[in-house]
């Protein structure tokens, strides 16, 4: 640690030593430090710092220590297996993430998932956004040093995968939506055990703000810390709640609809300040809104019956012993076509509105059993580019705070 | 319908009091789950969660179900279902003859369930229960005899099941497990 406070030049290469961080003098007055890829407050990324004393010079982000080759790994595999493949990207997720790729190979084959099957996408998809949610704070809980909000929300998402768990089958890779529809239907008495939640967790948000966000010893911490001006923020090209913390209103399911969120009432919420106070509540208030949402999906199924949740074009060959565990289970089994699906030649294009951000698809036939492209822009890809501006001019004490509050999730960004 | 709206927002502005209201009200919060805390914790080897049906758990093979399609082996996405050939006679012929069967990789399946839903006869079927040791790599190759059977669950034998429930007030609740619950 001597090493760290001293500055005069008789300190040796590689003096620093912080579990996971590393350092050597560039200048004079002047020190590099590599924090990551094995911080446990970076998360599998490195973010290459340049301090003057105290105060952050430069700032680098260094991504890329996960990258899995996902998007070459899918050329290799039949249409189906791409969606267990790129919901690996971020699996808590789950949902958000892959309903862009299945929305647009259904452009491609030029069929639309039944009704019933849209809204039990958008449940499923706000689920995973308030886990996704609880799990950012926890995180940034933890890196503040706020450990109650460590513990609090990882607690509480338990309630939200539990709930995933008894609709899909799974906690956590779902693998819900399938081309022309979603695999499952809705347990019996599943709509009230979802209404408890909402109601369970919509006391839970008062009691996170009087412990965490509005805890003046926090406030003090993260108020006008990290401040992404409304330009820059419009210039880096970033995206999801941090776009909108900065005052700038964009988002996929207010400009693009898809599914059926044009029919639910719900609102966007936008903050002025772009700071990392600003971000926190962000992410409250769209927790909010989510839960809004679920109470309007839980109402719409509730009201209406029982109807195929696949499209007809598998659903019409399906066989007898199908409809019946359908029926009993609520169970749509796939027919044996879909592991031999040949997908029209032609591109497509779709986009949705993940936890983090926009995220995008690119979709290439060639006719065949495989495709011959996809191309995926993910939300953390596009947001880490706002360390290296926003990071300089702050303290290294500073850097856990707005590293957390931007909510940044490596695997999603490297693919 | 309604569709969704965009509403401008700011952050609570901070009163004069705030430094004091708000340490109050976080202390008083602390004080409040200090005397009454919310605890799900599962004590594992003494209790183990019962899932609900439809839990994709591992997966069991019917024999005399299956029509040897290799549907379940196409559509795997992690190549874990494979089929391998066996030789057997006839039962009405009694001539010799190649089958073909379904074996499964737990070293490469990721319980995505694709095989259960993909079997015209559901001749596949998944185990409520995911925490199942093997004691090495290789055993986790199953073979056509141990597929059939459903895998060793030692944490039922030892404990007893919980279940987990949403509460309004507690959130998740852990509450023992009656007979017969679905």
């Amino acid at each position: 640690m001597s090493g760290f406070v001293s500055t005069r030049g008789q300190v040796g290469f590689n003096d620093l030593k912080i579990p996971g961080a590393w350092s050597r003098k560039i200048g004079k007055d002047l020190y590099e430090v590599f924090i990551g890829p094995q911080h446990p407050g970076s998360g599998h990324m490195r973010i290459i710092i340049r301090i003057d004393g105290d105060v952050i010079v430069e700032a680098d982000p260094d991504m890329g220590y996960v990258h899995r080759t996902m998007e070459k790994l899918g050329e290799g595999r039949e249409w189906i297996k791409g969606i267990p493949l790129y919901e690996r990207m971020a699996i808590h997720d789950a949902c958000n993430v892959t309903l862009p790729y299945v929305r647009a190979v259904e452009q491609l084959l030029g069929i639309e998932a039944p009704l019933r099957a849209k809204y039990l996408r958008v449940l499923l998809c706000e689920i995973n956004r308030i886990a996704a949610y609880l799990y950012g704070f926890g995180i940034f809980g933890v890196f503040v040093g706020h450990s109650t909000m460590y513990m609090w929300p990882f607690g509480d998402r338990e309630v939200w995968i539990e709930l995933a768990d008894w609709l899909t089958g799974a906690r956590l890779t779902h693998s819900y939506p399938v081309f022309g529809g979603v695999r499952r239907d809705v347990p019996a008495d599943f709509t009230n055990q979802l209404r408890k939640a909402i109601r369970y967790m919509r006391k839970r948000l008062e009691e996170y703000r009087k412990i965490y966000v509005d805890n003046p010893v926090i406030r003090a911490r993260l108020e006008d810390v990290g401040v992404i001006p409304k330009n820059l923020a419009i210039e880096l090209g970033i995206t999801g709640p941090n776009l909108r913390a900065s005052g700038v209103l964009y988002d996929v399911r207010y400009n693009d609809p898809y599914e059926v969120y044009d029919e639910l009432d719900f609102e966007i919420p936008v903050f002025q300040e772009g700071d990392a106070l600003a971000r926190v509540w962000q992410r409250v208030e769209e927790i909010k809104q989510s839960l809004r949402i679920l109470e309007q999906v839980a109402d719409w199924l509730d009201k209406h019956p029982r109807e195929p949740i696949l499209h007809d074009r598998f659903w019409k060959t399906a066989p007898p012993l199908h409809k019946k565990i359908f029926e009993t289970e609520g169970r749509a089994k796939l027919v044996p076509l879909y592991a031999l699906l040949k997908v029209p030649k032609g591109k497509a294009y779709a986009r949705a509105e993940t936890a983090r951000g926009e995220i995008t698809y690119y979709v290439e036939s060639d006719g065949g059993q495989k495709p011959y492209r996809v191309r995926i822009v993910s939300a953390s890809a596009r947001n880490a580019i706002v360390f290296k501006y926003i990071l300089p001019g702050h303290r290294v004490m500073d850097l856990p705070t707005i590293y957390g509050s931007i909510d940044y999730f490596p695997p999603e960004a490297d693919r | 319908m309604v569709p969704p709206k965009p509403v401008p927002k700011t952050k609570p502005r901070r009163g004069i009091f705030h430094a004091f209201k708000g340490n109050l009200e976080a202390l008083m919060i602390g004080v409040k789950y200090f005397i009454d805390p919310k605890r799900f914790t599962l004590i594992y080897p003494k209790e183990y969660n019962k899932l609900r049906e439809g839990y994709r758990g591992f997966i069991v093979l019917i024999k005399q179900k299956c029509i040897n399609c290799a549907s379940c082996a196409r559509i795997c996405p992690a190549a874990a279902m494979k089929m391998i050939r066996i030789p057997e006679v006839d039962e009405k012929t009694g001539k010799q003859k190649v089958k073909n069967w379904p074996v499964i990789d737990y070293r490469r399946c990721i319980f995505c369930g694709y095989c259960v839903d993909v079997c015209p006869t559901e001749a596949l079927y998944h185990v409520p229960y995911h925490d199942v040791v093997y004691q090495n790599m290789a055993e986790m190759y199953l073979d056509l005899e141990s597929f059939q059977k459903p895998p060793e669950y030692k944490a039922a034998e030892e404990g007893i099941p919980v279940r987990y429930i949403v509460d309004e007030e507690r959130g998740l609740v852990k509450v023992p497990y009656k007979e017969g619950e679905k």
